[in-house]
This record gives structure tokens, sequence and C-alpha cells, in this order.
């Protein structure tokens, strides 16, 4: 048996290398902190009294460690500064992030799990007990780090053996280990693995992450039924657990059920009301529903919480003033917008929102001219634009084109999304609405069928030269259609793959390696639950690491 | 006229407030503590004795906003898989320099390779409270041991002090179905242990619920406290 012995921690906390970030609007808690930081060696360090400031020095150079307070009074949350810093890249995996608050509060456990601190300390707290858990979070990111690398390199044979290899030494962060290597196997689409792996785990007790895990495995396996089972399980026990909330919604959508997925995230956000996206969500899911008063209130509450929030966005507002439009008050769209304006000045996507939606807005109130100007400004952000703009924004300006009377211009456009998205279903929901509303449903249904037809065609033809083994014609044929469908998911796959049996047959070689690169990361910004994204990354790692030995 | 405030509300949120204050206390008299430490001051133990002070006032607000909270249905509960005995070397070093400066060792007994479910915050608020009191009651020797028993883990603290009064003896049987009223007329103690046995039976597994037991006697002939988790 070990006896504990007494740590000397100046002597063992090195921190001399370490540069770190103190967030507290309290200037003497700061201090304090400092004062703290300072015995352990630290050298480097900043401090910040309010979010604002904490990202804008985040931004001027990568911190190892930072200690932010969860209540920082007007702006920011210490939540938000967490979003915001690895929203934008200047928290990675190997940062330390510690919240400080002033209690064990609910709200701590309520946010999305992948926005989660490294750990929480609750004041007040001595020098000592601030040592002791940088010391444990140091060790823990230590071992951690190779499983976060093959992870990068979407290998996760390697970070699985890694991961045994740890579980077997049982060290203190063991807890962590085993979540992610429940989430690799999901990764890796071992669903029957993971199903056997998440209920070994649940003899040992009811951990919320286990059973969200046993459900998502059932979720992506494809089994709805279970799935919606286990989330509705876990909500029954602890009504608490949000992440269940979002699991249980996707669900439903899966078994085509909308209405009973909003009641869902009604529920949710009737327990965590501050949650932005789940905010954004419901609003989507109640304006498919046409149930326009929810929607605009989820919407308000998404555009008052996008304030000091890294999440907000222009459609938040095009969004709201849509629904406004629904709810026979246009007019306070068109202020919606006016404001919109005000918070995103320089960004053309933005504007392109905007004018977009206020020409959409004009036209409901019967400003026709205003409508036209809106429209033609819009036309001209477009053709300016560098780069593809998002869907939902193109389908936005595909109804506009519509409702100012160009059917052919906005058909067209949406014959555009349909051949990127053409089995998004959800996509395909809003597109099917903007028909509807247009007085278009059964021409746009010929057209979603037209479409289909045409992507199924192009990508058969494809396969088969590639199942009659002429795989460098497959090649070139793939290569040309991902050309011309740079986002679609199934094209994009089957070019990676046919790349990939040619090398697997004639030896692999860089450059089709990075093409091969280029196109699986597409699929996996496209839909990164794609079924045979798995599959296809093993591969991939396969011909690496074959290149290796010779 | 403002619409009238639930009276729970009010203390609740003058209790947090209160809190906070306490906390900058808490931080000035280490700022303190950590300049006298070094100069041998002579005050250094009367610092220590407010140290252990605020401490208590600090747990009990803890606790009366943990019930607040537990009433309301606002209460985070969050079980995962703990080392315990990284959990009680944590609990151990909150408590080691105040307990050291009287002369009072901390030992922990208990394997590496334990690992157990439970909410670590609330079980995290059970042990400071009884080892915080070690300063008041325990002579040089506080004891934290843990192991399984009946499929339970049992986390143990035992004094060399003069054992726990007769009317705060809890559970003696280590019974799982005991339950006994609390009542508060006994002294300032009920609140701790009302808190105590909430956590404990807010863990349930397999149908079994976690529990507590206040015995005297154990390895180091004071005052033994046990947590059953499930």
């Amino acid at each position: 048996m070990a006896i504990y012995k007494k740590p000397n921690f100046q002597r063992e906390l090195n921190l001399k290398s370490k540069k770190v970030l103190v967030v507290d609007d309290f200037l003497n808690f700061r201090l304090t902190l400092k004062n703290m930081l300072r015995s352990f060696d630290v050298i480097h360090l900043d401090d910040a009294g309010n979010g604002d400031d904490a990202i804008r020095k985040m931004a001027a150079g990568k911190y190892d460690i930072i200690l932010c307070d969860y209540n920082l009074g007007e702006g920011k949350s210490g939540q938000q500064v967490l979003e915001e810093g690895k929203f934008r890249g200047y928290i990675n995996y190997s940062t330390i992030f510690v919240m400080i608050t002033a209690e064990n509060s609910l709200e701590m456990i309520m946010g999305a799990a992948e926005y989660q601190p490294d750990d929480y300390l609750i004041k007040p707290f001595a020098k000592e007990i601030l040592g002791n858990k940088i010391k444990q979070l140091i060790e823990r990111k230590e071992n951690l780090s190779a499983i976060e690398k093959s992870l990068a390199a979407e290998n996760f044979s390697e970070a699985l053996q890694l991961c045994d290899l740890l579980i077997k030494k049982s060290p203190r962060n063991l807890s962590e280990i085993l979540k992610m290597k429940g989430e690799i196997l999901l990764k890796k689409g071992a669903y029957k693995e993971a199903a056997e792996f998440y209920n070994r785990m649940l003899l040992m007790g009811n951990v919320s992450w286990v059973m969200i895990g046993r459900g998502k495995t059932a979720l992506l396996a494809g089994q709805y039924a279970e799935a919606k089972d286990i989330f509705e399980h876990i909500l029954e026990k602890n009504d608490k657990v949000m992440p269940a909330y979002d699991y249980l919604a996707q669900t439903l959508l899966k078994m085509n059920d909308p209405q009973a997925a909003q009641e869902v995230m009604m529920n949710a956000v009737s327990i965590s009301p501050r949650a932005i996206l789940r905010q954004k969500n419901l609003g989507n899911l109640a304006y498919r529903n046409e149930d326009y008063f929810t929607a605009e209130t989820a919407y308000k509450a998404t555009v008052a919480q996008g304030k000091h929030s890294c999440f907000k966005s222009p459609s938040d507002y095009t969004s709201l003033a849509k629904t406004m439009v629904q709810m026979d008050n246009p007019e306070a769209g068109l202020d919606v917008l006016a404001s919109a304006r005000q918070v995103f000045p320089e960004d053309n996507e933005a504007k392109l929102h905007v004018r977009v939606t206020e020409s959409y807005v004009y036209k409901k109130l019967n400003r026709t001219e205003d409508a036209v100007k809106a429209l033609n400004e819009a036309q001209k952000i477009v053709e300016d634009y560098d780069g593809s703009l998002p869907a939902d924004l193109q389908l936005d300006l595909a109804r506009t084109y519509i409702i100012n009377g160009d059917d052919k211009k906005g058909s067209e456009l949406i014959r555009r999304i349909l051949r990127d998205n053409h089995d998004d279903n959800e996509m395909l929901d809003n597109v099917r609405l903007v028909f509807r509303e247009t007085g278009m449903a059964d021409e746009g249904r010929k057209i979603i069928e037209d479409v289909r037809e045409e992507i199924f065609g192009l990508n058969n033809a494809g396969v088969k030269l590639a199942q009659d083994g002429k795989l460098a014609e497959a090649i070139a044929y793939f290569e040309e259609a991902a050309l011309q469908l740079p986002q679609n998911k199934i094209i994009n796959a089957n070019t990676a793959q046919v790349l990939m049996l040619y090398m697997q047959e004639n030896g692999s070689d860089e450059e089709r390696l990075s093409d091969v690169k280029i196109y699986l990361d597409r699929v996996k910004k496209a839909d990164e639950n794609f079924k045979d994204l798995p599959l296809l990354w093993t591969m991939y790692n396969g011909l690496i690491s074959g290149g290796d030995h010779g | 006229m403002a619409d009238k405030m639930d009276f729970s509300d009010i203390l609740a949120s003058t209790l947090h407030d209160t809190k906070n204050s306490l906390g900058l206390l808490f931080n000035n008299l280490e700022d303190i503590i950590s300049g006298c430490r070094g100069q041998k001051c002579p005050a250094c133990m009367e610092f220590y004795k407010l140290q252990y002070e605020i401490k208590r006032l600090n747990h009990s607000f803890i606790r009366l906003l943990s019930l607040y909270k537990a009433e309301k249905s606002q209460l985070a509960f969050n079980i995962d898989y703990h080392s315990i005995r990284e959990v009680l070397e944590d609990a151990a070093v909150q408590h080691e320099a105040l307990l050291n400066a009287k002369g009072i060792e901390i030992e922990i007994n208990c394997s590496s390779s334990l690992f157990w479910a439970f909410d670590r915050n609330l079980i995290a608020g059970v042990l400071d409270n009884i080892i915080n009191n070690c300063f008041r009651y325990t002579k040089e020797k506080v004891r934290i041991s843990s192991f399984m028993t009946n499929g339970y883990l049992v986390i143990r603290i035992e004094d060399d002090g003069p054992g726990y009064p007769s009317s705060m003896l809890f559970n003696e049987d280590s019974n799982p179905q005991f339950e006994k009223g609390i009542d508060f007329r006994t002294g300032s103690t009920g609140l701790g242990i009302y808190f105590s046995v909430m956590v404990a039976s807010l863990h349930v597994n397999n149908g079994r619920s976690g529990f507590i037991s206040i015995t005297n006697g154990g390895q180091l002939n004071g005052g033994v406290f046990s947590l059953y988790l499930p």
C-alpha cells in the first residue's frame, strides 16, 4: 500500500517554460492568481479583465495554460471565451484550459461535449490546489498526445492500439481514455465492437457519456428505434444530460418525425435556455415544420445570445426576418435586417445574406422596386465573390430570384445546390419547402427527381468502369466529375476510392496520395458521418504505411 | 408593488454573494500566510485558525446552496469514473497545510488501480467537510482509506481524537436500509450529516443506494466516518 507523502510543489512543479493567461474580471483575484503562479516559476504571465481582451491576447500568441473565470460580468462569459478560443484554433488539444467557478453550477455540465474545459476549479482555492491540478493536467495531456497525433492523421487503428496500451496501465485519466476509445471505435465505423465496449462499461455504473456513446452507436449503425429508446431512457433518469436531447432529436429526424424532434428540442431549451446552437437548431426545425411562432421565439433567443458568441451568424438574423414575414410582420423583419448590417459591417457573405433576405421581405411588402434593387445588389456581390457560397445561402438566393419572377435563374441555382447535395435529406426538405412556398411544388418534385437521376447515372457509369477493371479510365472519369461537383460527397468518395484501388495494384505515389487526401477531406467536410469514410481512411492509412516499408 | 420574492431565493442569492466575499477573504489570508510562513511569524498559527473557520463557513454555504438547488431540481449531478487515489489526494492537498501546521499528519491508504463511478464534486464536498473538522478534533493523525466491500466502494476517514459524541453516531450497523431522521435541534452538525446522506443516496446503481455511517473506534481509536457507494 502506498502511503501519501507530503508533496512539495515548489520543487516538483516548474512552469518556467509555460505561457500562462489569467482571465477574471476581478483585479484582486487576478493578482492573487498571478502570485500563486509566480511561485511556480511562471515567467511568461499575462492577464485579461474581460473576454474580449482574453481573445485578443490569445490571438496574438498561443498559451500553454489558460485559467479563466466562468463569470466575467458584462460581455463574454468564460464558456464563450473557451468556445471562441477552440473555434478559432487558439486552443487546441495541447492547451490546458481550466474554468474557475464560484460554485458547482448546473450550467457547467450543460454545454456541448466538444466545448468542455479540461477541468474546473471551485473558488476559493489555495496555491497547493492550483499546483496539484496543473500537475495532473500536464500529465494527462502528455499521455494523450500520441493518441491525438494518430487521430489527426485519421489513423484509427493506431490510435486504438495506443488507447489499449494506456488502459492497461490504468492511469489517473482512465475515464478520459476510455471515452476516447469509444469515440475512435465510432469514427472507425466499428459499431459492433463499440456496442460491446459500451455495454461492458455500463456494468460499472450509469455514467452518462457511456450511455450516450451506446445511443450514438445505435444511431450511427442505423438502429434508430434502439437509439431512440436509449436516449429517452437517459433523459428519464436525468433530464439534465443535454447532449441526449440533441441526439434524440437527430434520431427522430432520421425516423422522419420532425414534429417529435422539435418537441424534444423545445424541452431542451426550456431546461437550458442559454445554448445558442440548440436555439438555432430549434428555430430551424420549427421553421421547417411551419411552426413560425416557435421559430420566432427560438431565433430571437439565438440573436440575443449571439451578441458575445463566436457562433453568431448572419443567418440567425435572416432566419428571424424570414420567420417574421411568415408571422405577417415583415416590417419587424426589416428592422432585424438593419441590425444585422450593424453587427456584420465588413463581411461580404453577411451583406449577401442581408440583401437577399431584404429583397424577399420587400417583395412581401409589395415594395417591388426595392426588392429588385436589393436583388441586383446581391447579384453583384455574388459575381465578385471568391470561393463557394454556403448551400443555405444559395437556396435563399434562389427563392428570392423566384419570388422576384425569375423562375429560370432560381431553379437553375436550385439544380446546382441539388447536384452537390443530392442525398442530403435535410437540404432536400428545405428545397421542397422553397418550392412549396413559391407555388412550384409539382415542378420542384420533377427537378429534384431529374437531378437525382442525373447524379446516380453519372456515378454508376464511373462505378461500372471500376468494376470492369478499367481503373485508369474510372480515375479520369471521376476526376472530371469531381471537378464539376466539388462538394458532392459520393462523387468525391468514389474518386478517392478508385485512385486508391489503382495504387493498391500499381504502387502508391505522393501526388495521387495527396489528391486522395483532398477528396477525403471534402467528404469529411460535407458529412462527418458519411458511412464509407472509416473504410476509406483505413485504405488511405494502409497505403501511407505501405509506402514507408518500400 | 414588486412581486413578492420566494424567501429561499433571497437566502440563496445572499448566500451566493456572501460566499464570494468569503472567497476574497480566503485568498487575502492565503497571501498573508504565505508571506509569514517563511518568516516563522508567531501569528501564523492564529491565521491558520482563521483559515479553518473560513473553510468551515465556506463548506456550510456550499452545502446550503447544494441543498437549495436539489430542492429546486437545479443540482448538477454528473457521474463519471474517477481514480479514487486522485480524489483522496486532492482532498488531502486541500487541508494539508492547515493540518500540518497543527502537527497533524494525513495518511492515505488506497490502491492506485481503484476506479469508481460517482459525482466527484459532491463527494469532494462531503470529504472536505469531514477532513477540515479534523483540525479541531484530531490529535496527530488522520487516516483516509478506500477499499471495496460487498460490491460497495468504501471511503473511510479515521482520526485519533476523542471520537464523535453519541448524539452524532449514525448507522452503526453499516446497513444500507437504515434510515434515521435528522434532528436539527441536537446541534449545528445536523446539516453536515443531512448533506452527506443526501449525496450518498443520490448514487444509485443496480437498484442499490449509497449510504454513510458514523462510528467510533477504528484503527486510530477515534472517530470513523464511512461513505459507501454502490
